[in-house]
């Protein structure tokens, strides 16, 4: 299911939204946005749920089907969609096994994910005879999960879908929709105001501000981005995606590939051959034009620079890499720039000190040195 | 049992008296399942919309509260007549009349105990959250499975005490029932007429089996809404 949407609609309260958007028919598409950009009300637009003006003009389809314009409107139980609330949304009055089989009994398509299947993958078989009301915040939103997936929706919906849950229970379920966007062959629309959900599960971003796309593309192109990041500081890091190759415990590493290089990780749960995302933070990338010797520092690749951020008053300023076809950022001085006479085109190596898995949420930061 | 009765016990309730508590229960069974179908829609709109039409609907359903039965019933009568604006339409669809007919009695009845149906259930829809719904719908549910499979289970508590109010104000009105049924025994005869003429006639006894009958009654009734609203209540608030 392929999902394209032109918004354009005004409220009473002054606010307009104006989102042009193209869902792909996989992966994940991340609508990233602060509280109040129009993120929300996009993806209610997408399932129908919310209420528009005649004078609104909005044209929505799923493939060939108009889903929404002037003179159709198709409701939300006829579009196919699953939706995961920032509240569970379970049915208080059905137990949990209960408000699961409510979902299979109205599911569409035919898939053949059953009860125990889903509720063993999202490990709530001990919560299957559970009230709703007793379940804790993390516990609920796995069910609204599981529920969404015995739905047979074709297309997923999650709108903040961890926002109202700690921490610690976050770290819990993004590796489950995670899993969701490598074994789902539907797309996921994913709205969050949180930039590490976004860099651990969008493929494609689109980031909304005050009802307006400000940048949009897939997620390596935007946190690699000069502009995007150059008044980020130090937060700034760029996400890459490398592949498991192979495993050594003696050390407590992981090896993965970028292309024909190679580059050290804590050692990691992935089977060899599972794609797997690093943040990079461009603070911890320094760049040398000869090959160091004897270093301390395990990840030494070779690249070219890319770009540079046009130079400010500021110490510093960020260098965006190419390595074979990723990008990363390094943060350096303006006097190494000059040092180092850096050009667009100029090889370099390149020294990473730390790299954080992000698919492995159990060990968020490996400081490699 | 003959022996240990007292003797005053034996004719306890006359054939008039019985016959006039049959109608009144099948006056009160038939227009309560009528409001079911009629009421249930009327609070749920109620309870949904947010137009201007709310604002003129919502206060003629509460009319009959606040209004003296009498006033009500002398309009009904009005409307009832051969020539009134529902009579007249009676008179076509079914060739009889319809002023002082069991029938006048059931659409009066409705009219009357509508706000009493109404209003608790209207309260209950009012307090199930929106996005649930949306969950259900999400889910593929259609409206009406919607409105089955939860906001009914979830207003459970409000359909409970919206029957019973409407079944028990049905079977104590008076006023209104004297003024379109008239008092023909078998027919319009109801409990709370039969009541009123057994003081009319200074028949005491007879009264106080009626009085005190729709006492108990009415205590029973309302002694199980309160319970079955508290068991309810614990049963969704002991959860969490």
């Amino acid at each position: 299911m392929q999902i394209t949407a032109q918004i354009h609609l005004t409220r009473a309260s002054g606010f307009t939204l104006a989102v042009d958007l193209t869902v792909k028919p996989t992966g994940v598409t991340a609508l990233y946005g602060p509280s109040g950009s129009g993120k929300s009300t996009v993806l209610r637009l997408l399932a129908g749920l919310e209420h528009t003006k005649p004078s609104d003009q909005i044209l929505i389809s799923s493939d060939a089907k108009i889903w929404h314009d002037e003179k159709q409107f198709i409701s939300p139980h006829l579009r196919d969609i699953g939706y995961v609330f920032q509240q569970p949304q379970l049915f208080p009055h059905l137990s949990v096994r209960r408000n699961l089989e409510y979902a299979i009994k109205r599911r569409r398509g035919n898939h053949d994910l059953t009860l125990q299947q889903v509720s063993g993958w999202l490990g709530i078989n001990h919560l299957l005879d559970a009230r709703p009301t007793s379940l804790s915040g993390g516990e609920a939103q796995r069910v609204a999960i599981a529920r969404v997936l015995l739905s047979g929706a074709r297309c997923l919906l999650m709108d903040e879908p961890l926002g109202a849950i700690d921490y610690a229970a976050r770290l819990q379920i993004l590796p489950y929709i995670d899993g969701l966007r490598r074994v789902l062959d539907i797309p996921i629309v994913y709205v969050s105001h949180a930039l590490d959900e976004i860099t651990y599960l969008a493929d494609e971003v689109y980031m909304l501000d005050q009802g307006r796309v400000i940048a949009s593309g897939r997620i390596f192109d935007l946190a690699s981005s000069l502009t995007l990041n150059s008044h980020e500081g130090d937060a700034v890091a760029a996400v890459i995606e490398g592949v498991v190759d192979t495993h050594d415990p003696d050390y407590g590493l992981s090896r993965l590939t970028l292309g024909s290089q190679s580059i050290y990780v804590s050692l990691c749960s992935q089977p060899p051959g599972t794609k797997v995302r690093l943040r990079i933070p461009a603070r911890d990338v320094s760049l040398t034009l000869q090959a160091p010797l004897q270093t301390s520092i395990l990840n030494v690749l070779t690249g070219v620079v890319s770009d540079i951020e046009t130079a400010s008053a500021k110490p510093s300023l960020l260098v965006k890499i190419k390595i074979e076809d990723h990008y990363i950022l390094s943060r350096i001085t303006r006097k190494s720039l000059a040092q180092l006479e850096l050009s667009p085109g100029k090889a370099v190596f390149i020294q990473i000190k730390t790299v954080a898995l992000l698919t492995d949420p159990t060990q968020q930061v490996s400081l490699l040195s | 049992m003959r022996a240990i009765l007292p003797q005053w016990d034996l004719n306890l309730l006359s054939q008039p008296d019985i016959t006039a508590i049959l109608i009144t229960l099948q006056l009160a069974l038939t227009s309560t399942v009528l409001l079911i179908f009629l009421g249930t829609p009327v609070a749920w709109w109620l309870a949904r919309s947010r137009g201007v039409a709310k604002i003129i609907i919502e206060p003629i359903i509460a009319l009959p509260i606040v209004l003296p039965p009498t006033v009500l019933g002398f309009y009904l009568l009005l409307a009832f007549a051969p020539d009134g604006i529902i009579g007249q339409w009676w008179l076509l669809a079914t060739g009889k009349g319809l002023a002082f007919t069991f029938s006048a009695l059931v659409i009066g009845s409705i009219i009357y105990s509508l706000p009493f149906y109404v209003q608790p259930l209207q309260v209950a829809f009012e307090n199930i959250e929106q996005s649930l719904l949306d969950a259900a719908a999400t889910l593929g549910a259609t409206p009406l499975d919607r409105f089955l499979s939860v906001v009914a289970p979830l207003s459970s508590r409000g359909f409970i005490t919206a029957i019973c109010l409407a079944f028990a104000h049905t079977i104590g009105e008076f006023g209104i029932i004297l003024m379109i049924g008239g008092n023909i025994p078998g027919e319009t005869r109801v409990l709370s007429i039969a009541l009123f003429d057994h003081v009319e006639s200074m028949e005491y006894r007879q009264a106080h089996v009626l009085a005190l009958g729709l006492l108990a009654f009415s205590f029973t009734l309302l002694t199980l809404v309160y319970t079955l609203n508290r068991r309810w209540q614990m049963r969704f608030t002991s959860q969490s």
